[in-house]
């Protein structure tokens, strides 16, 4: 393949550039598989797989994607652990319901800050220390619940705990050490939602070990410290499995990364930068935290909020909110799948539109929620908010990779951040007030994500169209190209750093939907010599 | 055929999972014919320990008869307005099935046309609050005919506090800290321990 243009072999003439987002392996000659390495999968130059094997345990690649989201998993678990176990809490330290809901708006709030500094320490320590060194240091905070007497401490813990939600960087970050990058959005998104489902499963598990202990013959005030040891064991469990069975990198060398340079080559100031000042970015966070957000929100008062209302057992309370929570397990990568099936057909509009309609429908079924009155219409109302709440979450992160190619980083940490704000406001706002019920909190919530998911009409790609509006007529502007490299200015340009924006770019052009035709030829490329 | 009549007994066990299959009681319609006392020691009351002495019996200005439909006497502890409010998990609504102002049972028996007497120690689950007693009248299908209760109708006189045990224990506290200090001790380990089997490998 020659460089000068109008050469044969440079054309772009007929090329579709149609490549799915959410693959499940990637085949040479697209990226050529190293056979020289001895591996259980197939692994590309950087050894890392290429191929996702969901029930393989086989050392390095599947055996940390399992390490990964277990992680993440119990550091939800533990983050969730209070929620379905409010109604004894809140009488052993004679909460009010401020108190309650400022829990609730802790729990959720310490991570946004644990998160930006997780990416730091998984740069200097690796994946695998960070994952480690934070969900063992974070179990000591599950444990002290043993000594909480009073809503101050109550609160504290559960901020101290929720440190521990940045055992989400560290997944990410280790996946994409061992997964080659064309199916890391599948690997990365599936491992996400599946540590998401701890939510769920703790609402399960509290009010389960909490029974047994109280069979044994605890008292209820005494009964439900015990029941902490549980996830704080878990903690320390899989905080000596990642220690034990997990490696940095396919061939177990930490050093060789701090080698190789991890660090990015960019400047941290001018991503940020085009992070910042590019509109999409803030619409997708304030989106995040309708989505990602209540749904944490949810996990922590559905529980008590069907004890209250429809005058449950605990633990009944506990397997209906738990339905919400492992919901996850499906409706995550089915957000991603539709919205990955509608650009197929329609390009970056369909995602738009698959997002649009099913964080709004998300939103109806919370207000549906809120004002059933009967329990079978409330549990139905329950199940159809969670999927639409967390396929939402899911057709997020379809529509991200997108925005920038050279902040993408930074978008996905801002958003995930924005997830995190979102759900304590919601809390602030509908769940920490005596002014109305939980019902009539949630009827509210539902009506908020209604009118926040609005913004996503406002994204706009010149090359793609937006909900409303087709793609830029101006031949300059309507080009991928185009859009991927204003992110560079002309010095960096002449470097040349913004080649991998611009095979992106050439990547991209799938977002087109079915319209996708050849690129334009460009002018001047008759050669002479014809 | 059987489709349809399927779909209406779903249709009717789904309707009666919701409160309105109930006949609904209503706390005002009942006629306060009980006396009710509680004495207890002067003080803050310890739960797990102290004990209330509770008293019970119609009241006599009341017409004979007025108890014939009397069969069992529910007595319990009743949470007072100031440790209801900011928390609605303890409101008083009118409609005794949704009425949460009285979660704990004291006692339980046969109604007799005399006065009666319990001992009741304050259970280790009661939360700290202020409480009074009521007693329900129950006929013979349980429904409640009527009530007393050992304060008056606003529920501000003869109120008296209770405290809950807290739950904590020594032996907890001790195996909180040495897992936790398990977890850290064992972290540091491993990452001395590797940090020197690379410096050793590197030498």
């Amino acid at each position: 393949m020659s460089d000068i243009e109008g050469s044969p072999g440079s054309s772009m003439h007929g090329v579709t550039g149609r490549e799915p987002t959410f693959a499940l392996s990637v085949a040479s000659p697209m990226v050529p598989t190293d056979t020289t390495a001895n591996f259980d999968l197939p692994v590309d130059s950087e050894h890392k797989a290429k191929v996702f094997k969901l029930f393989s345990f086989a050392n390095p690649h599947m055996r940390t994607f399992h390490l990964s989201w277990i992680s993440f998993f119990t550091c939800f678990v533990s983050t969730f652990a209070a929620a379905p176990l409010v109604p004894i809490i809140r009488d052993n330290l004679n909460l009010k319901k401020q108190d309650i809901g400022n829990a609730g708006v802790a729990s959720v709030s310490g991570s946004i800050f644990s998160r930006l500094v997780m990416g730091a320490v998984c740069d200097l320590l690796g994946p695998r220390y960070g994952c480690a060194f934070l969900i063992m240091l974070s179990a000591p905070t599950v444990f002290s619940m043993s000594f909480v007497k009073d809503a101050g401490g109550y609160i504290a813990v559960r901020f101290m705990i929720g440190f521990s939600l940045a055992t989400f960087v560290s997944c990410q970050y280790w996946m994409s050490t061992m997964f080659n990058s064309k199916i890391i959005g599948l690997v990365n998104g599936t491992a996400a939602g599946w540590g998401n489902m701890g939510g769920g499963a703790t609402q399960l598990i509290m009010p389960l070990v909490y029974d047994i202990i109280r069979r044994v013959g605890a008292t209820p005030f005494t009964a439900w410290r015990i029941a902490f040891f549980i996830p704080g064991c878990l903690h320390i469990i899989m905080g000596i499995l990642v220690l034990t069975l997990g490696q940095d990198l396919p061939d177990g060398n930490l050093s060789s990364l701090q080698k190789k340079g991890n660090v990015a080559k960019d400047k941290f100031g001018k991503v940020l930068w085009y992070a910042v000042t590019n509109y999409r970015t803030w619409v997708f966070v304030l989106l995040y935290g309708y989505s990602m957000g209540v749904e944490l929100s949810t996990d922590n008062v559905i529980a008590e909020y069907f004890y209250d209302r429809f005058n449950l057992k605990l633990h009944t309370a506990g397997i209906i909110a738990a339905t919400f929570g492992m919901a996850n397990l499906v409706a995550r990568p089915f957000g991603g799948y539709a919205s990955d099936k509608a650009a197929q057909l329609f390009g970056m509009r369909g995602r738009l539109w698959v997002l649009w309609i099913l964080q709004t429908a998300g939103g109806a079924f919370c207000i549906w929620l809120g004002r059933a009155n009967s329990l079978p219409i409330a549990i139905l109302a329950m199940i159809l908010f969670s999927i639409g709440a967390q396929a939402a979450c899911g057709a997020t992160f379809g529509i991200i990779p997108f925005i920038s190619r050279r902040s993408l980083g930074i978008i996905s940490g801002l958003t995930g951040a924005g997830g995190n704000f979102g759900s304590g406001l919601t809390q602030l706002i509908f769940f920490s007030t005596s002014r109305f019920s939980t019902a009539a909190g949630l009827t509210w919530m539902g009506v908020m994500i209604v009118a926040c998911t609005l913004p996503v009409s406002l994204v706009h790609f010149p090359q793609w169209g937006s909900m409303f509006l087709p793609p830029s007529k101006d031949i300059a502007m309507s080009t991928e190209e185009h859009y991927y490299s204003s992110e560079w200015n002309d010095d960096e340009k002449k470097k040349g750093m913004h080649s991998a924006s611009l095979k992106f770019a050439e990547n991209s052009r799938s977002e087109r939907g079915k319209r996708v035709a050849s690129a334009p030829t460009p002018p001047n490329t008759t050669p002479t010599h014809v | 055929m059987a489709a349809p009549r399927l779909l209406l007994g779903f249709l009717v066990v789904l309707a009666c999972f919701s409160e309105t299959c109930f006949a609904a009681i209503s706390f005002s319609s009942l006629r306060r014919t009980l006396v009710v006392t509680a004495s207890h020691p002067q003080r803050l009351l310890k739960a797990g320990e102290d004990k209330i002495i509770v008293t019970w019996g119609l009241n006599q200005t009341f017409p004979a008869g007025t108890d014939s439909a009397y069969k069992t006497i529910k007595v319990q502890l009743c949470y007072a307005p100031i440790s209801q409010v900011d928390r609605a998990w303890r409101k008083t609504v009118d409609n005794l099935s949704k009425d949460k102002t009285c979660q704990f049972k004291i006692v339980k028996g046969p109604y007799t046309t005399t006065n009666q007497t319990s001992e009741w120690t304050i259970e280790r689950d009661v939360p700290t609050a202020t409480y009074f007693v009521r007693a329900y009248a129950l006929d013979a299908k349980d429904n409640e005919v009527a009530y007393g209760q050992n304060t008056d109708a606003k529920k501000t006189t003869n109120l008296f506090e209770i405290q809950a045990i807290t739950g904590r224990h020594v032996s907890l506290d001790i195996a909180s800290v040495c897992f936790s200090a398990f977890s850290i001790v064992a972290l540091m380990g491993f990452f001395l321990a590797e940090k020197r089997k690379g410096s050793k490998a590197q030498q």
